[in-house]
């Protein structure tokens, strides 16, 4: 026994020791020094719903646009702004005035086909027109649109036409408005000899007939135009394209476009005045509105001051009634509010139900339902305990 | 107050720190306890030695006494030093038996009477041999948890009026009381764990070789009747 307990006490004190040796105190939980750290509870709206304001002012507790500058001129205006009219629109900002030179559209001698074109766009018949028209101009201008059609004819015709130079430039002089223009264009077309020929011929008759002032600033395109005649299916082509152009471009007058734009200048939207120095905010309100719990009470204290409750109705207790309503801008109702009551009996829900919808009757038009947050009880639910006005 | 939590934060919770400042009550505790381990293991082994030794004489004094050998002759070779176990009986109930010859007795019944409760004595001591102090290691299994008890509720008391002296319930200054006082059911389920394992295991042998011994005295005690009968019988016939 003796050695066993002996035995025993060595085991024990190896077992001690290697405890003591192996488990000694464990390292200690360093944790670092962090401050406190601060938690809100932030309801989405606070992020959602925003505020007029200024974007670029520096943030403060109540958001208010950029001050306005000018006296108040609209009554009960709501929106903020330095308008003239109150307007619901965000303000843009004031752009500069960029330095556009709008030049007046060239007008067009084509103006005076759209007349022509109302019967035909077709070329031929648009030339055939212009022969009768200028019926009084003799054989050269016959000859001139003979050439397109027929061109074994032309070439005998018009050589001894363009040889004939010097005989236009004494035709012109006779004619006042065209000298000007002749030459230019004589020199740039290649083929010398048809030139000459049509435009003194062509333009004549055309002049007399219309306006002449016109003709001289627009001439060198139809001269153009002429040129080309000496080569008959280009010349058609032509002649196609630029009628259709005049038909889109019928009206356009610039002038009458300055006077169609409107000149309100359109930096503020409202009418409203404000002399709240700007904080941070949007450029309109967002949906920041939201009905109090005081003038969600007033109102519900309005239907209930209307509601005359019959007591002793059976079943009445645990009746909940929840009405859903439109209202328009005035606080009146838009439509049939939508009464439904739940729980308690049924003839209680009946009656309360009817007399509710009494009491929100008689109580209209709402009062005391702030305009600007009008977004928020365009539709309103209201929710009654008839029991407690028992 | 500061003060204080200083020092408690400065406290060892080492091993041998916890138990350096453990109360008075709790130190006693727990020195009790860990010499409750060490008497337990010592036991422990005690037995499993002794049991061991025991089986190994159980089989070969069987071994022996079932060889054919003459009882004589082994009883001669046994009686001459101290026996334990199956041999002790043996030997009792030969002791017995040559008495009762030399003094040259009549009655076979007595003889019979004589022997097995010479051989029941002897049986009796042997396993009470055997279940000796397993009883110290069932009061050990069973009370140790609750002495280890004690000291922590101690300890925690102890630790609990620190705090309201202290008036702070900072858990530097909590801790180290608590974790001292938890040391003492520590220790104490650390002394009972083997206690109660070894108490199973040794009663249960001791029980086995308490049965063995008994069936060993049982078949003697045949055996021993059986030659009574046949020493008796050719002097009755004779007479």
């Amino acid at each position: 026994m003796r050695s066993s307990v002996i035995t025993s006490t060595i085991l024990h004190c190896v077992v001690l020791a290697w405890a003591i040796l192996s488990i000694s105190a464990p390292a200690s939980f360093e944790v670092a020094d962090v401050e406190a750290l601060p938690v809100d509870i932030v309801p989405v709206e606070e992020l959602t719903q925003t505020q007029q304001g200024a974007e670029k002012a520096e943030k403060k507790d109540v958001s208010a646009p950029i001050p306005t500058t000018r006296p108040q001129t609209v009554d009960n205006a709501q929106n903020i702004g330095d308008n003239d009219v109150d307007l619901k629109s965000a303000p843009t900002p004031i752009t500069k005035p960029t330095n556009v030179e709008q030049a007046a559209a060239p007008e067009k001698v084509e103006k005076v086909q759209p007349k022509q074109d109302n019967e035909t766009n077709d070329v031929k018949d648009v030339q055939q027109e212009q022969e009768v028209a200028a019926s009084e101009p003799p054989p050269p201008q016959e000859v001139a649109k003979a050439e397109p059609v027929v061109k074994p004819e032309p070439k005998p015709e018009v050589t001894p036409e363009a040889k004939p130079e010097p005989e236009p430039a004494p035709e012109k002089p006779a004619e006042e408005a065209l000298p000007t223009n002749v030459p230019v264009p004589e020199f740039k077309p290649k083929q010398a000899e048809a030139k000459p020929e049509t435009k003194p011929v062509e333009k004549p008759p055309e002049k007399k007939a219309e306006e002449k002032p016109v003709d001289k600033k627009v001439e060198p395109t139809k001269t153009a135009s002429i040129k080309s005649d000496s080569k008959s299916k280009d010349d058609k082509k032509k002649q196609e394209t630029a009628k259709s152009k005049s038909s889109k471009e019928s009206d356009f007058n610039a002038d009458d476009i300055s006077a169609l734009l409107n000149k309100t200048d359109a930096k503020s939207s409202g009418a409203k005045r404000s002399t709240q120095t700007a904080s941070l905010g949007t450029k309109k309100s967002n949906g920041g509105s939201k009905l109090s719990q005081s003038e969600m009470d007033a109102l519900r204290g309005q239907i209930e001051n209307n509601w005359s409750i019959v007591s002793g109705i059976d079943g009445a207790q645990g009746v909940t009634i929840k009405v859903t309503m439109r209202l328009d801008e005035n606080g009146d109702i838009i439509g049939d509010p939508e009464v439904i009551a739940s729980g308690g009996s049924d003839a209680a829900r009946r009656t309360l139900e009817g007399s509710a919808l009494r009491a929100i009757m008689k109580s209209r038009p709402f009062k005391g339902l702030p305009r600007d947050k009008y977004d928020a009880w365009s539709e309103v639910v209201v929710n009654f305990d008839p029991s407690q006005l028992l | 107050m500061e003060q204080v939590a200083l020092e408690a934060a400065t406290h060892d919770v080492s091993l041998l720190g916890l138990f350096m400042q453990a109360g008075f009550v709790v130190k006693l505790v727990m020195i009790g306890l860990l010499g409750a381990s060490v008497w337990t293991w010592a036991i422990a082994i005690d037995k499993y030695v002794n049991f061991g030794r025991a089986r190994r004489q159980f089989d070969q004094f069987e071994q022996v006494f079932w060889s054919g050998q003459s009882l004589e002759e082994l009883y001669r070779t046994l009686s001459e030093r101290q026996n334990h176990g199956l041999a002790a009986i043996f030997v009792s109930a030969m002791r017995e038996w040559k008495k009762s010859f030399e003094r040259g007795a009549r009655s076979p019944i007595g003889l019979q009477m004589r022997i097995d409760r010479a051989m029941d004595v002897t049986l009796a001591r042997e396993s009470e041999h055997l279940i000796a102090r397993l009883s110290s290691l069932a009061t050990i299994g069973s009370a140790g948890p609750f002495v280890g008890l004690f000291g922590t509720v101690i300890g925690i008391m102890t630790s609990f009026q620190a705090i309201a002296g202290s008036k702070s319930t900072n858990l530097a200054v909590v801790a180290p009381g608590i974790a001292e006082a938890l040391l003492a059911t520590a220790i104490g389920l650390v002394a009972a764990i083997p206690a109660v394992i070894a108490y199973n295991k040794f009663s249960g042998d001791a029980g086995k070789l308490t049965a063995r011994m008994e069936g060993f005295a049982d078949e003697f005690s045949a055996i021993l009747s059986r030659q009574i009968d046949e020493k008796l019988q050719p002097r009755a016939a004779a007479q």
